[in-house]
């Protein structure tokens, strides 16, 4: 009998990977508009007792003012200290006390709060979101301190863990003063400059219910959600600003370097890359089977070069940072001060390389495993499922942008990657250097790839 | 031209074997002896007989069998009694109401089966010892005991001593396997500390079958990825794969324990990428700088001391000897426990390990770490003195091990006074007074006592005796005063949200099984967190309070700039 039982279960599991064969099949969710234009999506799977709710809004930091960076994510922070009736402590005594999670966070194109919590707690949990989103305290108060804090943090890290701060020096100098280069945290100085009266402001032009989406996945009854999303988010007014209109990037020319100087480190942090792709870009499965082999993956090019066959580094890789009207792209490594040149020169070695040869017919079929093998894990739980479903239609993009991608990924030739790396990756005479350091004794050695600008990481700032 | 005549008198035998009964007779007969073997031979097993008592019934049933179909071809049941088939008078024959008491028969023990098989099902503590199993289907995996354990689950240990649990999962089609080894920092001593951690680095440098890379490259290809990290306590490797990658995974970690290559070159390269670690994690960043400290300081005797990623003097010189010593003792079969969650069968994972595993030989069990630490007679303090804008402080009690009954009121009390922006302290210290930027904590819970960890980042030119003063307050009042009803409610269904969330995700469930059967002994005790998250009551957590947090047996850490008239 058991034996059986064992067959019946293979052949299942060979139906089921069959199905998985090409690619990862989004659920089917229900898309619903309120008078008001807020965007409702549900997904309905009862796997586990619980809840992902994704809402999220067009904006974040880019609708910063040029001199206010932080403004965007302050705002985030401070939708949930205090709410509607709840002070700042009641309203996180009310989602710790049923073991839910709620967090606001800005980024650089959007602003969203998302939340997971068991089934039995969905009413308590709904009416928290939509308190934050359209009744929130913003006192001047918790304003200040959570500013101040800000700030102090950011001075911190600056001792204490600087390879955070890397993507914010490497963004300010790349995009400089184009929206993609606000730091979406804030500077120091930035963050000093925020009022209390900006804040209001950006809560009522940016915010609003014309510009809401709430996407929703777990264990629920369809309709009764509905009903209750709509009830809860479909009085909300409208924000009263103009959305924010993101320009094309400009393309840089020439190499150039950004040394940012930390007194006394013992190891030197360094990206190295150029503006990249926007996320609609149309060889996005090239892109990405490139990359993987190139930084993507612990057997890629660049950990092979940087760590295994030299030692140089533990880690290195290849970032895409991909966004609505441009993106970019980094290789990101870190190295003993004393190696600093040696460490990057191979790290453009193994860059001229992927340019000069692309991929060879292995080396996709093994990335293209890859990609797929590790992706359905991304999709396994209800909060990241309420997640890809916001992020889709916050970008305006639909479900087969997901449930395409495996039939693109096979697809993909050689020729077509190598048309695409030539393309995305930028070439030795284009290149941008963010490199942070002890200048002292770097300061010559990275002249070499191109015209200096050196700032101190003691500076309130991250452009230059 | 004999093929079409050969065929029309085996269709003749046939027709015959079938008028006689014989075919009904022989499968009766198979039924029967099933049925015999598992609820006779079973017994005997059960009373204690011994082995080949089921040896000996299972061979005379097996002798049994052909002389029953010889029996029931050369005879015939008549109403006058039995008699040679060839005596019978064929209009006479009632063969085929013979036949349908055998149908009839074959029925009522067909349901017997079903009956015995369901009774097993829903009465899992009466077990049958169930010999069939053994002796004519598979091995016998070890089934959950409890009811509130996902009954799917399967355990099983090979001859060797590797362990190995299963809990398939077919959501998605992917595997995720973790491979705990007992081997961290606290089987080192000074002279080799680091060297558990250097073997994570090491287990995917190459093999006599494979060059330094290729392990990553092959498991890549099929679209598998892995890492690894050392503990105080264990060295745990992790794969995450899809279901078509399983065969390659088990040849890629058996290769590496069998006959993993220590290539003195690859090993003088790895220190390097451990130096980069070091400097990554600990020589650059305040709080690494400060935890290491903190441990060599919070134990005196016990190698809990010991930095898991070595000290620098040790990373620099351990010998080949040392590293070959290191490997051997301690990745051994029997010092591993293996957990597969995810798209797979129980039986297939038993049998690839087998395939696979089996032939590796169990090694002399691991020394004992025989060290207790020794009673803290008075707080200790340590400054470390960097360039850092923001002070740090670091303070630490003496907690028990992951089985101590205090384990669990230990974290609630934790997630009241430091758990997110509702704690206690986070309210007090962070939005209140303003006295630190961030403040949170942790306890081990390994195989030896440990400690309970506080870590504050304190703003710019903060004082920091202040902080170390009200944290005293703080830990003081609720060892006097206890929690209220509310904090616990909190704590509780926090933990127990966290516990499910974790439970989520194919990942989350291997880390949950192994983690509880290594460090508790038995992989359901995972399942028992909930029940026991509330049977905790608020006086057992301010017992805990009054135990741990004790000033005479604190030490504090505290790293800042240089004050201006230390300055030369």
């Amino acid at each position: 009998m058991r034996r059986l039982k064992y067959h019946l279960a293979s052949l299942l599991l060979i139906l089921s990977t069959a199905a998985f064969s090409q690619g990862v099949t989004l659920p089917d969710a229900e898309r619903v508009v309120l008078d008001n234009g807020t965007v409702l999506i549900l997904n309905e799977n009862h796997d586990v007792p619980l809840i992902g709710l994704e809402a999220v809004m067009r904006g974040g930091a880019v609708a910063d003012p040029a001199d206010k960076h932080g403004l965007a994510s302050l705002l985030a922070n401070l939708l949930v200290k205090g709410a509607n009736e709840r002070s700042s402590s009641e309203f996180a005594e009310a989602v710790a006390a049923v073991g839910g999670r709620l967090d606001a966070s800005a980024g650089l194109e959007s602003l969203s709060v998302s939340a997971e919590f068991m089934s039995r707690d969905a009413d308590l949990m709904v009416e928290l979101v939509a308190d934050a989103l359209q009744r929130p305290t913003l006192a001047i108060e918790e304003f200040e301190t959570l500013r101040d804090r800000s700030i102090k943090l950011i001075t911190s890290a600056k001792s204490s863990d600087p390879n955070r701060l890397m993507s914010s020096y490497a963004n300010a100098f790349l995009f400089g003063e184009h929206p993609y280069g606000n730091p979406v945290g804030g500077s120091e100085s930035s963050l000093a400059r925020v009022t209390h009266g900006d804040l209001l402001a950006y809560y009522a032009d940016m915010l609003g219910g014309d510009r809401l989406i709430i996407s929703v996945s777990g264990d629920f009854d369809l309709a009764s959600m509905r009903d209750a999303l709509s009830a809860a988010f479909g009085g909300w007014r409208a924000a009263a600003g103009t959305p924010i209109e993101v320009a094309p990037t400009e393309p840089p020319i020439g190499s150039r370097v950004y040394l940012i100087d930390k007194p006394g480190a013992t190891q030197t942090y360094f990206y190295i890359g150029n503006m990249g792709v926007a996320r609609q870009f149309a060889g996005r499965a090239e892109l990405d089977l490139a990359n993987t082999v190139f930084g993507g993956r612990f057997t890629s090019m660049l950990v092979t070069e940087l760590r295994t066959k030299s030692g140089l580094s533990y880690s290195a890789s290849s970032r895409l940072d991909r966004y609505s009207q441009s993106g970019s792209i980094f290789i990101q490594s870190f190295t003993e001060t004393s190696t600093t040149v040696e460490a990057m020169d191979v790290a453009l070695a193994t860059l001229g390389r992927l340019r000069d040869n692309g991929l060879d017919a292995a080396m996709i079929e093994s990335s293209r495993n890859y990609i797929m093998g590790q992706f359905p894990p991304r999709l396994e739980t209800a909060a990241q499922l309420a997640g890809v479903f916001a992020m889709l239609e916050v970008n305006g993009l639909d479900a087969g942008y997901i449930n395409d991608y495996g039939a693109s990924l096979a697809a993909a030739t050689q020729e077509s990657i190598a048309s695409v790396i030539d393309r995305v990756y930028p070439p030795a005479n284009a290149l941008v250097f963010v490199i942070l350091g002890d200048a002292e004794i770097i300061r010559e050695q990275v002249a070499q790839y191109g015209p200096v600008t050196e700032v101190s990481i003691s500076a309130p700032r991250f452009h230059p | 031209m004999g093929a079409p005549t050969t065929r029309i008198i085996i269709m003749a035998l046939f027709s015959e074997l079938r008028r006689r009964n014989v075919l009904k007779v022989a499968l009766l007969y198979a039924l029967a002896s099933l049925l015999f073997l598992w609820v006779v031979g079973g017994s005997l097993l059960w009373l204690g007989a011994p082995q080949w008592a089921n040896e000996f019934v299972l061979l005379v049933l097996a002798l049994g069998f052909p002389v029953a179909l010889i029996f029931a071809w050369a005879y015939e049941i008549t109403p006058a009694g039995l008699k040679k088939s060839l005596d019978v008078d064929q209009t006479q024959s009632i063969v085929y109401k013979t036949g349908q008491k055998l149908n009839a028969a074959m029925s009522v023990l067909a349901v017997l089966g079903i009956l015995a098989l369901v009774g097993q099902r829903l009465l899992p503590t009466f077990e049958f010892p169930t010999i069939i199993e053994p002796i004519l289907l598979a091995p016998v995996y070890e089934r959950p005991e409890n009811d509130n354990v996902p009954q799917e689950i399967r355990a099983h240990t090979l001859d060797n001593g590797l362990r190995i649990i299963v809990w398939p999962d077919h959501d998605i089609p992917n595997v995720v396997m973790y491979n705990f080894v007992r081997v961290g920092g606290r089987n080192e001593y000074p002279g080799i500390t680091g060297l558990s951690h250097f073997f994570e680095h090491m287990m995917f440098n190459g093999t006599d079958r494979r060059a330094q890379g290729e392990f990553d490259e092959t498991m890549e290809a099929v679209g598998g990825a892995n890492n690894a990290y050392t503990s105080k306590d264990l060295t745990v490797y992790q794969d995450w794969f899809p279901r078509s990658a399983l065969e390659t995974i088990f040849d890629l970690e058996s290769d590496r324990l069998e006959n993993l290559a220590i290539d003195p070159e690859v090993v003088e390269a790895e220190r390097g990428v451990v130096y980069s670690e070091r400097r990554l994690r600990y020589d650059n960043d305040n709080f690494g700088r400060l935890y290491l400290e903190m441990n060599a300081t919070a134990f005196s005797a016990h190698p809990y001391q010991f930095p898991v990623i070595g000290w620098v003097s040790d990373v620099e010189s351990w010998t080949q000897q040392e590293i070959e010593e290191h490997f051997s003792t301690y990745y051994a079969p029997n010092n591993l426990t293996m957990v597969f969650t995810g798209d797979v069968t129980p039986k297939e994972i038993f049998e690839l390990a087998e395939e696979y595993f089996g032939g590796i030989d169990a090694q002399a069990p691991p020394p004992p770490i025989r060290t207790k630490e020794p009673e803290q007679l008075g707080e200790r303090r340590l400054l470390v003195e960097v360039d850092s804008p923001t002070p740090l402080l670091h303070m630490t009690f003496h907690t028990g091990s992951a089985t101590d009954p205090e384990t669990l009121p230990m974290n609630l009390l934790l997630n009241i006074l430091v758990g997110g922006e509702s704690s206690r302290l986070h309210r007090l210290f962070v939005e209140e007074e303003q006295i630190a930027l961030a403040i949170s904590g942790f306890q081990m819970e390994g195989f030896d006592p440990g400690l309970v960890y506080f870590y504050l980042t304190l703003p710019p030119g903060a004082d920091v005796a202040t902080a170390e003063a009200r944290m005293l307050e703080e830990l003081d009042k609720i060892a006097r005063d206890g929690v209220t009803p509310a904090e616990l409610e909190k704590a509780r269904n926090t933990m127990t949200a966290d516990y499910w969330r974790g439970l989520a995700t194919i990942n989350g469930k291997a880390s949950a099984l192994g983690n509880a059967e290594v460090f508790l002994g038995d992989y359901q005790r995972a399942f028992s967190v909930p029940d026991e998250l509330s049977a905790v009551t608020a006086e057992q957590l301010q017992q805990v309070a009054a135990d741990v947090f004790d000033p005479h047996k604190m030490t504090v850490g505290v790293l800042r700039s240089p004050l201006e008239e230390d300055a030369p």
